[in-house]
């Protein structure tokens, strides 16, 4: 059995390789969207699905990622850089911030985040001088992947773009797979479960709030990074709470409790939404009965319960 | 320069009175159902929407559309409650606040695909049409009567919280439900009234406004980050707190207008932070 | 309630998370994929704002185009080909702008784009074109940098104009330069570059004119603002002769609504609503102007207006507009139509319709548009044509509010010329 499951994942990765020989420009843009989502949504529900806090100012730090890297691309134009100046900027400005939303719990850390995301998308509208105001920054270059001196790789075709996303997307989730399954990961599983418990065993739960949320935030900000250079524009809509709603709905999706539940959701958001589009302009409708219908049947996220239905009729002997 | 503080001081406190009309029926809901509902702005954009139709479309008098659009609101809040917030009473924080999140959504979309996405306004009250000299500057009567509209509100609320008997239930079943429910309160019917008040109170908000302000979608969740920020200012569940709240954040918006233009945004989270971190129940929380 | 994370799970999710994938990206590829071009319909890829307060403007622009389009297709089409139409929601987001373009030529086969209502989606959405290789027109967006900074400072050449920018908004300093009564300005703007952009460019060129014109106080409203009453309180406390307004749409009617309400009409003495001679605005405060509550001060221009100029041309398109669709045409419509028949008249020209040989056609042309003439300028792609400014009167002749007692001031004195210098988008 554990063979067929690793091969069924390797068969993905090699499909998620191939799949510019085969698609247009269009597919590997779309993909690359949800490549970013999914890495936003991860760390979000590091948060929400194994330390049990509701974030609801995300955005702010995915905005501070894209934002710090398209200023650093716009004096220098080296893909790399630009990438972990991103993912620095946001594990940053979580932890900074963090220090101020770990002390508070439930409906006032979710108040908080909100409130704080909103503070970063207020300066990102207002502060013309550095941020570009509600213009945002454009002419943002798709630099090369370069390091200097050993090689340089031209980003301007979407397909090495993509792969640039991809290989990082797939490192980050590894890694993130990694940490859940190790010593820190189960302990904020225990947060979750039961604060006072973790807390009497002499673990300080308020510092490992605050290094899940700087996780989070470096996620976030890594996410954001990979926007600047898609898109070669960064305005401050990416920063306003709707957009920190979307890790939330995704997970939702997708399933809080298991790891690949944001991945899952991500693909599936895309999906539905860009098919909706093509066939009517009221899409938000659909997208919302879906959430409460989802919310009110399908707690686990909808994929969770397919599987075990699927599973239960597979292991059946 | 005083005067025109004091001005501008009016001008906010108008401002003040739609803002308290939306938060009051947050928090209340809050308080006693314990649900964050995003979905209160939307409330609020259907009442102004149902006023727009009877008044604006319909030519009804402006007194009737009001209690019209309150009674089909109301109407919308019983079926929200009974078929889905009844179910989410006892589930985790984060589906509570996306299902609303979803029914935002939901009601978006629909204004658009009955109303058109084109805004609207109707034409103003011939009786409202004129100033007062206040301070030597004209103040409209319209923004008089939302004051003295929010203030009779409040009022309201207070009188029915206080003194009646049905008040007195909810506030029971605020502090403890089980217990509530113990000495004999029916809690699912309470529930539903509560809310369906609450949807009232965010419908005439958007009713009370619509001579004066556009009718369009999204209009509610424009406003609804704010009634939050006043929520958690005044304490979640606290009437008062948000009477006051909503005062404070009008105020200082229509200040921020006049004298710090690049902050005006900012300045309401700040005080959120503030409030959440040195007072996280809010200036009257307990 | 936790489940157990164990690898095997983790295997089984990504499992059906790729199947999912799988299947659907599977699935675009069968319906969407790298087909090969026969000559079918030439395909024009539109998108505007379809919803929220500046609804109308995208409804407005896909009216025009489909105006043109089916008169076009009933006298047989561009090169013997049948035009087809496809207008998304821009959302007046640049991330979505940018991605119904991409959508619409990489993935819907667009031969051409046009459209857009906001000026940021515009600065987002030029500088991909190259890499799409597709002409955009665009058809709202007012920025000046468009034209300024991306054509002629960078050489976006597929990008094309059709609509007046920013430089009309200012017109009022050309309007009110010989009024000596009227020196204490005040602004009500919008809280964006537009806003900052159209009242500096006022500002530079009444001083031109007016040395002693004072600017007494601005006020700014961001984006949704629904109560200008405190803006307008601020404003009128430094007691202004005159009042230039950005705010558009739904929200210029309720500045003005509110404006009335507040006596303001009584103590000033001009009001000037860039945008008011746009049809939306017009139809909003259509009592109040036959009620005249704004006693003849109120001024506005617009990007196009249905009563000029008095061409032959013009009142043909005013009426097919009106037979087809029940409403005015706004400047949007009128952008979007005259961009249909540029794009006929310079893919004839052309004979083909890449990208290149069209933009070349279209360099340096005078089209007879419903507007007037529009000559297509050569180094920013801009088309330049005269929309005068006027009084908001109410008038027997039409069921809504028009521009009367019309002041012409020809494009070439109130447009910018190159070379450019930068603007300040300050406040």
């Amino acid at each position: 059995m554990k063979r067929i499951k690793f091969f069924l994942l390797l068969a993905l990765v090699i499909f998620l390789f191939s799949l510019p020989a085969f698609s247009g420009k269009y597919i590997l843009y779309i993909t690359i969207h949800i490549l970013i989502l999914s890495v936003f949504a991860l760390g979000f529900n590091l948060l929400l699905g194994y330390t049990g806090l509701l974030s609801f100012g995300q955005a702010g730090f995915f905005a501070m990622g894209a934002y710090a890297c398209a200023k650093i691309l716009l004096i220098f134009p080296s893909l790399l850089v630009g990438t972990m100046t991103g993912m620095i900027a946001g594990a940053l400005s979580a932890f900074i911030l963090g220090f101020l939303c770990v002390r508070h719990t439930r409906i006032y850390f979710s108040m908080l985040t909100l409130s704080f995301g909103m503070m970063i998308y207020s300066l990102a509208w207002k502060w013309r001088e550095v941020t570009g105001g509600d213009d945002g920054l454009v002419g943002i270059p798709r630099a090369p992947f370069e390091i200097p001196g050993v090689f340089s790789i031209n980003m301007n075709p979407m397909g090495n773009y993509y792969y640039y996303v991809l290989v990082i997307s797939l490192v980050a989730i590894y890694l993130l797979y990694r940490l859940i399954h190790s010593p820190f990961g189960l302990t904020l599983k225990g947060i979750r479960e039961s604060e006072s418990r973790v807390a009497y065993a002499g673990i300080s739960v308020r510092h490992y709030r605050l290094l899940s949320f700087t996780i989070a935030g470096l996620y976030a900000g890594l996410a954001g990074s990979f926007l600047p250079p898609l898109e070669n524009t960064v305005t401050p809509p990416i920063a306003h709470w709707t957009h920190s709603a979307e890790p939330v709905m995704v997970t939702l999706l997708g399933g809080i409790h298991t790891f690949s539940g944001p991945i899952v959701g991500s693909v599936v958001f895309y999906i539905i939404k860009d098919i909706i589009v093509r066939y009517t302009q009221y899409w938000l409708i659909w997208f919302g009965a879906i959430i409460v219908f989802l919310v009110l049947v399908f707690r686990g996220g909808i994929v969770i319960f397919l599987i075990e239905r699927i599973w239960t009729l597979m292991n059946r002997r | 320069m005083i005067e025109k503080l004091l001005f501008q001081t009016l001008i906010g406190l108008s401002f003040s009175m739609y803002l308290w009309l939306l938060a009051a029926g947050l928090t209340l809901v809050f308080g006693v159902l314990g649900v964050l509902n995003f979905a209160h702005g939307s409330l609020f954009m259907l009442g102004a929407y149902a006023t727009f139709t009877f008044y604006g479309k319909l030519g009804l008098n402006f007194w009737l559309s009001i209690f019209l659009s309150l009674l089909c609101v109301g109407g919308i809040g019983v079926i929200l409650e009974c078929l889905f917030f009844r179910r989410i009473y006892h589930i985790d924080l984060p589906y509570q606040l996306i299902l609303t999140f979803g029914f935002i959504l939901i009601f978006d979309d629909l204004v658009k695909m009955v109303w058109g996405g084109v805004a609207m306004i109707p034409p103003m009250p011939r009786f409202f049409e004129g100033n007062f000299n206040i301070l030597g500057r004209p103040f409209p009567y319209y923004n008089v009567f939302i004051i003295c509209a929010g203030i009779a509100v409040a009022l309201l609320l207070w009188m029915i919280l206080e003194k009646t008997w049905w008040g007195r239930m909810i506030r029971a079943s605020a502090s403890d439900r089980e217990m509530a429910s113990a000495i004999g309160i029916n809690i699912p019917i309470l529930f539903t009234n509560v809310f369906v008040f609450a949807a009232m109170l965010a419908a005439l908000g958007g009713a009370l406004g619509t001579p004066v302000r556009v009718v369009a979608p999204g209009i509610g969740t424009a406003m609804i980050i704010q009634a939050f920020v006043i929520t958690v200012i005044g304490g979640l569940g606290n009437l008062k707190g948000a009477f006051v709240g909503a005062i404070i954040v009008g105020i200082l918006t229509s200040y921020g207008i006049l004298l710090f233009p690049i902050f005006e945004l900012f300045i309401i989270f700040v005080v959120m932070a503030i409030v959440l971190m040195v007072k996280p129940q809010g200036l009257f929380g307990k | 309630m936790a489940k157990k994370m164990t690898r095997r799970k983790f295997l089984k999710d990504t499992v059906v998370g790729g199947i999912a994938l799988g299947t659907s990206l599977g699935s675009y590829r069968i319906t969407y994929g790298q087909a090969k071009k026969p000559p079918g319909p030439i395909k024009i890829g539109g998108q505007g704002a379809i919803s929220g307060a500046h609804a109308d403007y995208g409804w407005q622009m896909m009216a025009g185009a489909t105006l043109a389009i089916e008169e076009i297709n009933a006298k047989g089409g561009i090169l013997k080909r049948k035009l087809e139409l496809k207008f998304m929601d821009e959302e007046l987001k640049p991330a979505t702008a940018v991605k119904n373009a991409r959508y619409l030529v990489t993935d819907w086969g667009a031969d051409f784009l046009f459209g857009i209502d906001s000026s940021g989606s515009a600065m987002a959405v030029g500088p991909v074109l190259p890499e799409l290789d597709r002409l955009c027109f665009f058809c709202h967006a007012a920025t000046h940098r468009l034209t300024e900074e991306l054509v002629a400072g960078k050489g976006i050449k597929q990008i094309f104009r059709m609509v007046a920018p920013v430089y009309q908004d200012a017109l009022a300093a050309w309007v009110f330069k010989d009024a000596p009564e009227i020196k204490r300005w005040a602004g009500i703007n919008c809280d964006y570059e537009y806003g900052y952009v159209a009242w500096n460019l006022f500002k530079e060129n009444i001083r031109k004119f007016r040395p002693d014109v004072e600017f007494v106080a601005a006020a700014w409203a961001p984006f949704w603002t629904m109560d200008f009453s405190s803006h307008i309180a601020a404003v009128m406390a430094e007691k202004p002769d005159a009042i230039f307004a950005t705010p558009w749409a739904g929200e210029g009617v309720m500045l003005l609504r509110q404006a009335l309400m507040l006596g303001v009409f009584d103590k000033i003495q001009i009001w000037w609503q860039c945008m008011g001679g746009s049809v939306d605005l017009l139809e909003g405060i259509s009592r109040e102007v036959a009620a005249d509550k704004f006693k003849g001060k109120l001024w506005a221009t617009a990007r196009y207006i249905h009563n000029y100029p008095a061409t032959p041309e013009n009142k043909t398109f005013v009426e097919a507009f009106r037979k087809r669709w029940g409403k005015f045409p706004n400047y949007s419509a009128e952008a979007s139509y005259s961009t249909i028949y540029a794009i006929k008249i310079g893919a004839e020209k052309a004979k083909s319709l890449e990208t290149s040989k069209v933009a070349e056609a279209l360099e340096g042309m005078e089209l007879k548009t419903p507007a007037g003439p529009r000559l297509i300028r050569k180094e920013d792609h801009q088309a330049i044509y005269t929309v005068p400014g006027g009084k908001v009167v109410h008038s027997p002749d039409y069921p809504i509010p028009i521009l009367g007692d019309l002041k012409i001031v020809p494009a070439k004195e109130y447009f910018r010329h190159p070379p450019f210098t930068p603007v300040a988008a300050t406040k």
